[in-house]
C-alpha cells in the first residue's frame, strides 16, 4: 500500500532521512520507532507531502505520489494526525469533523447548509471516538485528551487507506493513552497505519511489525518480537527507555 | 416558525430600506437619500472586502483596485458602446473586475499575512498609477464625467430616487448571497482556510484555489460597487482605484467587525456617519473628517478588536446575564 524507497531530506548539512526504505502491506500495522531526532515526525512530514523530499521516491497503492502536494496525497487517501493538536479553534467539534467530509465531496457548493447526511456521518464518528456530547463544544473548550480523539476523527472523517499517527498518545494521562490505544486497534483491518509512538507498551499493543529508525536510517525491521530481541535497537533505544524507568 | 418571523422580518428590513427615499420624503431632505445611497455602495465594498479579512483571512490592502476597475469599466463601456443598458455596463464591470482580480490573484494568493497585505497594496497601486496616467482612456487625472445612469430595458433609473433604489436593491442581493455563501460548506472551508491552512491541505482541500476563488469572488462583488458608484455620481475619479479608497473599505470592516454579516454593513454607517454628518455639525475649523475616522479606527484596533458587532454581543451577554 505504502511503499518508500531510499528516501531522503535534509536540512542544510543534517540528513534527518537518510535512505529510509520500507514497504506496508495492505491492512499492515506498522510502528516507527527512535529516539528523538531520529528521523521520524520528518518521515511523516515527508510521507505526508508537507516537506519535499530530497530524494528516493514514495508510492501510494502503486501510484508514485513522490511529487505529488499534501492535498493531493490526501485526496488519494493519505490521513494524518499531528504530533501537536492541528484543528480549527473557533468551530465545534461537529463542524471539525463536517470539514473533512466535505472535503471528499469539494468545497466548491455556495448554496444551502452542509447537507444532514454529512452532519449525521460527522456525530457518528464523534461518538465512535467518544466524543458523544461533546459535538457543539469549540475546540477551545475541549480538553486535551478529547482534542486528540477528535483529531483522530478528523482523519477518519477523510475515509483514508493510510493513516499517519504522530505520537497520537503525546501529553496524555495513561487513561487517555490506553482509551486511544483501544481505539486505534478498533479500526478497520483493511485500513493501513504507520504509527510514530515513544510508549513501548501503546508500540507492542498496535504494531504487526516495528521499523526502527537511529539518524535518519532504517537500522532494524521485523515484528515486535524480533525487534525487541535485537541487540542494536537495544543500544540505541530500549536501552534507554529501561534505563529512563 | 422561528425561522419563517425571521425572514418575515428581514423582508420587511430590506423593503423598507429599498423605498428609503419614498417614505422619508415628507421629513428627510434629499440629502439622506444621498448619503444612504453612498453608504450601501461602501457596505457592498466593505461586505466583499470581509470575504477576504473577516472569513479567509487575506487582509487586502488594495480592494479598490476592482472598486475602480468596475467604476471604469461600467463608465467606459457606456461611453464607447454608446449604450446605458444595465446588463452591457454593469456586465461590463463585473468581467472586468473579475479578470483583473484573477490576474492579481494569481500573483498574491500564495502569501500571507504581512505579505499579501504588501504585496495587494503595491499591484492596487500599480492599477491606480494606470488609471492615473492613461488620459486616453481614463481621463487621467481630470477623471471621467458624464457617465450615463443606467437603464434596464425601458426602466429608467436616471432619477435621484430611482438609482438610489437600484443600489438598495443590490446590496440586500449582495448581503443575501454573501450570507448564504457563509453558510454553506464553501464559506466554512474559507473559515478553515484562515484558522489553519495546513490542515485544509492535509484533509485534501487545495488551498490555494480556494484563496484564489474567494479573491475574484470579493473582487467582482468591489467592481459591481464600483459601477453603482459610478452610476450614481456619474463621475469616476483614479482616487476611488486609490490607496485611501483601499483603506476606506478596510476601516470600515474592522469598525463593523471583521468575519461578520453585520459589521461591514455598521462599519458603512458609521463611517459614513462620521464622513457625512458628523462634520456639519462641527464649527469649520473642526470639520477634519478624516483625523475623527483616523481616531475611531485607533479606538477600535486598541479597545474592540470585534469592532461594533463585538461590542453589541458583549453588551447582549451582559444585559441577559443581569
Amino acid at each position: 500500500m505504502i511503499e518508500v524507497h531510499d528516501l531522503r531530506r535534509a536540512f542544510g548539512g543534517v540528513l534527518a532521512l537518510d535512505g529510509v526504505t520500507l514497504t506496508l502491506r495492505e491492512g499492515e500495522r506498522r510502528a516507527v520507532i527512535g529516539p528523538n531526532g531520529a528521523g521520524k515526525t520528518t518521515l511523516i512530514n515527508v510521507l505526508a507531502g508537507e516537506i519535499p523530499s530530497t530524494g528516493g521516491a514514495v508510492r501510494l497503492g502503486g501510484h508514485d505520489i513522490t511529487r505529488l502536494r499534501s492535498w493531493q496525497r490526501a485526496r488519494l487517501g493519505l490521513a494524518r494526525v499531528y504530533q501537536r493538536t492541528e484543528l480549527f479553534s473557533p468551530l465545534s467539534s461537529r463542524e471539525n469533523v463536517a470539514l473533512a467530509i466535505a472535503s471528499r465531496r469539494g468545497p466548491y457548493r455556495v448554496f444551502g447548509a452542509p447537507a444532514r447526511s454529512e452532519q449525521a456521518e460527522a456525530d457518528t464518528l464523534l461518538e465512535r471516538v467518544g466524543l458523544a456530547g461533546r459535538e457543539g463544544m469549540t475546540v477551545h473548550a475541549l480538553s486535551h485528551g478529547e482534542r486528540r480523539q477528535l483529531e483522530l476523527a478528523v482523519a477518519l472523517a477523510q475515509r483514508p487507506r493510510v493513516l499517519l499517527l504522530d505520537e497520537p498518545t503525546a501529553g496524555m494521562s495513561p487513561l487517555e493513552t490506553a482509551r486511544i490505544t483501544e481505539l486505534v486497534a478498533s479500526l478497520e483491518r483493511s485500513l493501513t497505519i504507520l504509527i510514530v509512538e515513544h510508549d513501548m507498551d501503546v508500540v507492542f499493543r498496535l504494531a504487526d511489525r516495528v521499523t526502527v529508525l537511529h539518524e535518519g536510517r532504517v537500522i532494524a525491521d521485523g515484528t515486535a518480537e524480533e525487534v525487541r530481541g535485537d541487540v542494536r535497537v537495544h543500544d540505541v533505544y530500549l536501552g534507554k527507555a529501561v534505563t529512563v524507568a | 416558525m422561528r425561522q419563517l418571523v425571521r425572514w418575515m422580518l428581514v423582508a420587511a428590513a430590506a423593503g423598507a430600506l429599498i423605498t428609503f427615499p419614498y417614505w422619508s420624503a415628507p421629513w428627510a431632505s434629499r440629502f439622506a437619500t444621498t448619503v444612504v445611497r453612498d453608504a450601501l455602495i461602501l457596505a457592498i465594498f466593505a461586505l466583499s472586502l470581509d470575504l477576504l479579512v473577516g472569513r479567509a483571512g487575506m487582509p487586502s490592502l488594495g480592494h479598490a483596485a476592482f472598486f475602480g476597475a468596475g467604476a471604469y469599466a461600467a463608465g467606459i463601456a457606456s461611453q464607447r458602446l454608446a449604450t446605458d443598458q444595465l446588463p452591457v455596463t454593469l456586465g461590463a464591470a463585473a468581467l472586468v473586475a473579475a479578470l483583473l482580480a484573477l490576474v492579481i490573484g494569481v500573483l498574491v494568493v500564495r502569501s500571507e499575512g504581512i505579505f499579501f497585505l504588501m504585496l495587494t497594496l503595491a499591484l492596487a497601486q500599480i492599477v491606480f498609477a494606470i488609471a492615473f496616467q492613461w488620459t486616453a482612456v481614463t481621463g487621467g487625472s481630470n477623471g471621467l464625467a458624464g457617465i450615463g445612469r443606467p437603464m434596464l430595458g425601458g426602466l429608467d433609473f436616471s432619477a435621484p430616487d430611482s438609482i438610489y433604489v437600484l443600489v438598495a436593491i443590490t446590496f440586500v442581493l449582495v448581503a443575501l448571497a454573501i450570507w448564504g455563501l457563509t453558510q454553506a460548506p464553501y464559506g466554512r472551508a474559507l473559515i478553515g482556510v484562515r484558522e489553519n491552512e495546513r490542515r485544509m491541505r492535509a484533509l485534501g482541500y487545495d488551498t490555494a484555489r480556494l484563496r484564489l476563488s474567494a479573491f475574484v469572488l470579493a473582487g467582482t462583488i468591489a467592481g459591481i460597487a464600483g459601477a453603482l458608484s459610478a452610476y450614481s455620481t456619474r463621475f469616476v475619479s483614479a482616487q476611488d482605484a486609490g490607496l485611501g479608497s483601499s483603506v476606506r473599505a478596510f476601516v470600515t470592516v474592522l469598525v463593523g467587525g471583521a468575519g461578520t454579516l453585520g459589521g461591514p454593513m455598521v462599519g458603512s454607517a458609521l463611517v459614513s456617519l462620521i464622513e457625512r454628518i458628523v462634520p456639519s455639525l462641527l464649527p469649520t475649523e473642526l470639520r477634519i473628517s478624516n483625523a475623527i475616522l483616523g481616531l475611531v479606527f485607533i479606538g477600535f484596533v486598541l479597545f474592540a478588536r470585534q469592532g461594533m458587532v463585538g461590542l453589541g454581543r458583549f453588551a447582549w451577554l451582559r444585559l441577559r446575564r443581569r
